[in-house]
């Protein structure tokens, strides 16, 4: 596509036996978030690696910007590198330094001096909420706040492409809650993301498409709303009835007064009920979501890994 | 470039940071370097107080030399050996014995008679114990005193000797008028010389008093034999005379404990950037590969440089004196690239900090131990000695040795500085050799 930023085709690497990725192609729009959902062990963070030249591919190709990468590695050109920021899945910030001392290591490891830095320092310590305990070691930040730092670290040099590697692992529901805040709000200014997760709602709140990868291959890549409606299957209707009627036919299960029924229409099936004088005491209508897809399309919860 | 010093300042700054590798560098080498100076003590304090031992060689073999040889050996603060010459030159020459005497032949028929020329004895002396040979000397001259109040038995019968002798003189009158008053002038001086001796036998205790001669007169001619230029100087005892200052020795010893730990330190750190994955972050950055280690290799360079001139710091403020700053320079850049290597190695020899940890402890500490920092290598058991050259310790520790006391010259330097650079080139190339296999 015309306005992709990087590109990956054909992509393969395995580790002896175990085929991590296997065949697999895809590209990244400028400004999009593009989401690669799938369980432990799909690939997620091998395809991370072999994007950003950590790994080098057994065959295939990465393409980052307007150069090619993948035969040599790592990106050999510095203006390569400086397009990619990426938060490991594993943590990497030094425990001994504070927030500020990691942010400035490595905003000079980028050529960043003087003035910008400073800026730069500020802007991330913002980012990641952390201004009050800028001088504070890493050691003694809690789980979620070495998160946002790790993050922070990735955007201290504005790439151009932010690779988060499921950011939001062992964080408390609050950091979590404020990295999909920060997250969004970088989606906002057109940032590109890469996001890899096996949590089906932050692809969901998050991405703009998503990847759905298992044992290294992809199964399916679109909006969140096209994949539902593609490989989502039928909402489910819940509800109680407000009275029991002998004369209209109620579809799927009765249990006592409580209804439950599938169906390709629910809202429509739902005002037809209503229509024949059938009240509700409570109504649910469940949409089904990407672990529905995920579900059709393997066969297995994402959930089992 | 300008990545390496930003990598190797932050290197720098998180290695003092934690305080237990710290203490290692710096700490640590302080405390031994001190207790271990304070130890061993200073270059000839106690030695002055031990008996002083000197090889008499008896080239007369009479019965007077014998004599002499037993008043000497009656006095408390000497030992004597008797032996050949060239044993009692080599016994110097090895700093087992303060001085040499000979006693030539005719010793016996001059010594202690004062009308006759004064003996002649041959005394070679240790130059780096001056302050024990002044001693000596007044020693052997109070000897030969001895010797000739023996010989002369009785001071007041030998008086009435003289007197009557004077007599005889007087009455023949084949002297002539000039020479019998030459004669006279001579008795005179005799009878003033006895009553000094006598004077010199009440104080015979104050051995510090030299009786060098009294009113012009001589007991002894001391004829120095110089020793010291054929001292050879690559034996311990010629190397040891050399030391100035306590420090001399605990100081590159103990200065070599923090050169460990600042490999160990660094080799800890580079396993640390794997294990905290900020490696990975450092290898995407826009800094290669090689950049990154030189990085390391350049803040564990500095660090070495830094231990080891904040020991030569405090040893001057201790009062040691380097022979040579500039070799001692060089030593230091020699230690810091040799043990650059080594930590390069040691980074590879496990994949946790604790298995670096463990490794380059261990290590570290048979190479400490072969190499003399816990025990001089001059102080070794020959095996441990001939081990001993396998250890880059102890190259370090002769290169510091060599600038700061036994006076190396640039091609004595080359020997310790050629070895501690081979190895830390060998360390650098097996290390970035094993860190692509992995
Ligand atoms: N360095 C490696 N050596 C051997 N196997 C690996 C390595 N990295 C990943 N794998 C294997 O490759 C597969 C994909 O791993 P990964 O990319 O980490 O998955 P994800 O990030 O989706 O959880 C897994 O089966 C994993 O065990
Ligand atoms: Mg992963």
């Amino acid at each position: 596509m015309s306005n992709s930023i990087a590109e990956v085709s054909a992509l393969k690497k395995s580790f002896g036996d175990i085929d991590a990725v296997s065949g697999l192609s895809f590209a990244i729009q400028q400004g999009e978030t593009l989401g690669l959902l799938g369980p432990n062990g799909a690939g997620k963070t091998t395809v991370i690696s072999l994007l950003v030249g950590l790994l080098k591919p057994d065959s295939g190709s990465v393409l980052i910007g307007n150069s090619i990468c993948a035969e040599v590695g790592a990106p050999t050109l510095t203006a390569t590198r400086r397009m990619l920021g990426v938060a490991p899945q594993a943590l990497s910030i030094y425990e001994t330094m504070s927030a500020q001392e990691n942010l400035e290591f490595f905003g000079r490891l980028y050529g960043l001096s003087g003035k910008k830095l400073r800026d730069r320092v500020n802007w991330c310590l913002d980012f990641a909420q952390l201004q009050d305990r800028a001088k504070s070691r890493a050691e003694t930040f809690s789980g979620g706040m070495k998160r946002r730092l790790n993050i922070a670290v990735a955007l201290i040099h504005e790439p151009a492409i932010l690779l988060l590697d499921e950011p939001t692992v062992g964080v408390d529901p609050q950091s979590r809650n404020h990295i999909f805040e920060s997250i969004e709000s970088l989606r906002e200014r057109g940032m590109t993301i890469l996001y890899t997760t096996h949590y089906m709602e932050e692809a969901e709140r998050l991405c703009d498409r998503v990847a759905i990868v298992d044992h290294g291959k992809l199964l399916a890549l679109d909006t969140v709303d096209n994949l539902i409606d593609q490989y989502g299957g039928a909402s489910t209707v819940t509800g109680a009835l407000a009275e029991l009627s002998q004369t209209i036919e109620i579809p799927g299960e009765l249990t006592g007064n409580s209804i439950r029924f599938s169906s390709d229409t629910p809202l429509q099936d739902v005002a037809a009920l209503s229509a024949k004088g059938v009240t509700f005491q409570t109504l649910n209508i469940a949409r089904p979501n990407l672990e529905n897809v995920f579900l059709t399309l393997t066969g297995r919860s994402l959930r089992d890994g | 470039m300008n990545q390496v010093l930003v990598m190797a300042i932050k290197d720098l700054r998180l290695l003092f940071r934690d305080k237990l590798g710290a203490f290692f560098i710096i700490g640590f080498p302080i405390l031994m370097g001190i207790f271990f100076g304070m130890v061993m003590g200073g270059p000839s304090s106690g030695s002055s107080r031990a008996k002083m031992k000197i090889a008499i060689v008896d080239l007369d073999q009479s019965s007077l030399s014998a004599k002499f040889v037993s008043l000497l050996e009656s006095n408390e603060s000497i030992e004597v050996i008797e032996t050949e010459l060239e044993l009692a030159k080599e016994g110097v020459r090895k700093g087992q014995r303060l001085a040499m005497l000979v006693l030539n032949e005719g010793f016996g028929e001059t010594a202690g008679i004062f009308w006759e020329k004064p003996p002649t004895i041959q005394i070679g002396v240790d130059p780096s114990r001056s302050a024990e040979s002044a001693m000596l000397q007044g020693m052997i001259l109070e000897g030969i005193g001895q010797l000739a109040s023996q010989r002369m038995g009785d001071l007041s019968s030998m008086q009435d000797m003289l007197k009557k002798s004077r007599k005889q003189l007087a009455n023949d009158q084949s002297i002539s008028s000039g020479n019998r008053l030459l004669i006279n002038s001579f008795f005179s001086s005799l009878e003033g010389m006895t009553q000094s001796i006598r004077a010199l036998q009440t104080d015979a205790d104050d051995s510090s008093s030299s009786p060098v001669g009294n009113g012009g007169f001589e007991f002894a001619k001391l004829k120095s034999i110089d020793v010291s230029r054929k001292i050879d100087p690559a034996s311990q005892p010629g190397q040891m005379k050399k030391i100035k200052s306590k420090w001399d020795i605990s100081f590159p010893q103990s200065t070599m404990w923090g050169v460990l730990a600042c490999a160990a330190g660094f080799a800890i750190s580079i396993a640390r950037e794997r294990t905290q994955g900020t490696m990975m972050r450092l290898q995407i950055a826009p800094i290669s590969r090689s950049e990154v280690l030189i990085g390391k290799a350049l803040a564990c360079f500095l660090s070495v440089m830094l231990v080891i001139s904040f020991m030569v710091g405090l040893g001057l403020l201790l009062g040691m004196r380097p022979g040579s700053y500039s070799m001692l320079a060089l030593a230091a850049l020699c230690i810091a690239s040799c043990f650059v290597g080594i930590m390069m190695v040691m980074s590879n020899l496990g994949t946790t900090e604790e298995s670096v940890n463990g490794a380059g402890w261990a290590i570290n500490m048979v190479m400490a131990m072969f190499g003399g920092a816990m025990i001089p290598v001059m102080f070794m058991p020959q095996f441990m000695k001939s081990l001993s050259i396998l250890s880059p310790v102890k190259w370090g520790i002769l290169a510091l040795e060599g600038a700061i006391w036994r006076e190396f010259s640039l091609s004595e330097m080359m020997l310790p500085c050629g070895i501690l650079l081979g190895v830390g080139v060998a360390g650098v190339a097996i290390g970035t050799r094993m860190l692509n296999h992995k």
